[in-house]
């Protein structure tokens, strides 16, 4: 088993009241899916916020909720961006 | 190319020089500042930003490199503050050079707007909370 770091912003943050959550995910990795249900069993504020949120792996975009995460990544929900 | 994100105050009189640097005859420079929005939750006394700095970074110099390629901008100023800012503060500068007026105004204009769509920064509201009456508490007597 190895370690995910899901990284969180704004009202990602806020619906679970922490910036980051440390998941354990077997050693062959796991699915986006699996991911954000796990995250939104424990978190269910996290829901609506999903539902409008970009997915980055690594600092690049997860297009497919089907991709593939392994252990040591860095995991991030982006939340509706609202600089300037 | 000057991209930044940054907890320090945000100064014009550097950003112009970046921009100022060549030839151009426009240059073009939005400051977008923390305004103080009502509601019925009070008037917002500070925003609080934040980022995701390395996709934050690489989406403002992929900006940087779109307004080049489409306005022929050859300097562009994209400086995001970060953290608690209060009302009347500079929170952007956003600036670009182009050989003629008409380009860098639009270069500008595209790099703010798509700054504000693309790129991973957040804004968290404070607000002073309005005065309410509470309930129960008896008023001022009347004379008997």
């Amino acid at each position: 088993m190895g370690r995910l770091r899901v990284l969180l912003f704004a009202t990602a943050r806020e619906a679970v009241g922490r910036p980051r959550v440390d998941l354990t995910i077997p050693d062959d990795g796991t699915r986006v899916e699996t991911v954000l249900a796990e995250l939104t069993e424990r978190y269910p504020r996290l829901v609506p916020v999903l539902a409008a949120s970009r997915l980055f792996c690594n600092g690049e975009p997860v297009a497919r909720r089907a991709a593939r995460l392994a252990p040591g990544d860095e995991f991030a929900i982006h939340p509706p961006y609202s600089g300037g | 190319m000057s991209v930044r994100l940054t907890v320090r105050p945000l100064r014009l009189a550097p950003a112009y020089a970046e921009l100022a640097g060549g030839v151009d005859g426009g240059v073009a420079l939005f400051i977008g500042r923390v305004r103080p929005d009502g509601g019925r939750s009070g008037p917002v006394t500070h925003l609080f930003y934040e980022a995701h700095r390395a996709p934050a970074l690489a989406a403002l110099a992929d900006l940087e490199r779109s307004a080049r390629a489409r306005f022929g901008a050859h300097r562009v100023v994209l400086w995001h503050r970060l953290g608690r800012l209060g009302v009347g503060t500079a929170s952007v500068i956003v600036g670009c050079a182009a050989p003629h007026r008409a380009d860098a105004f639009a270069g500008c204009r595209y790099l703010i707007e798509r700054l504000k769509a693309e790129v991973p920064i957040w804004k968290t509201e404070e607000r002073r909370r309005r005065a309410r009456p509470r309930r129960g508490r008896p008023g001022p007597r009347s004379g008997r």
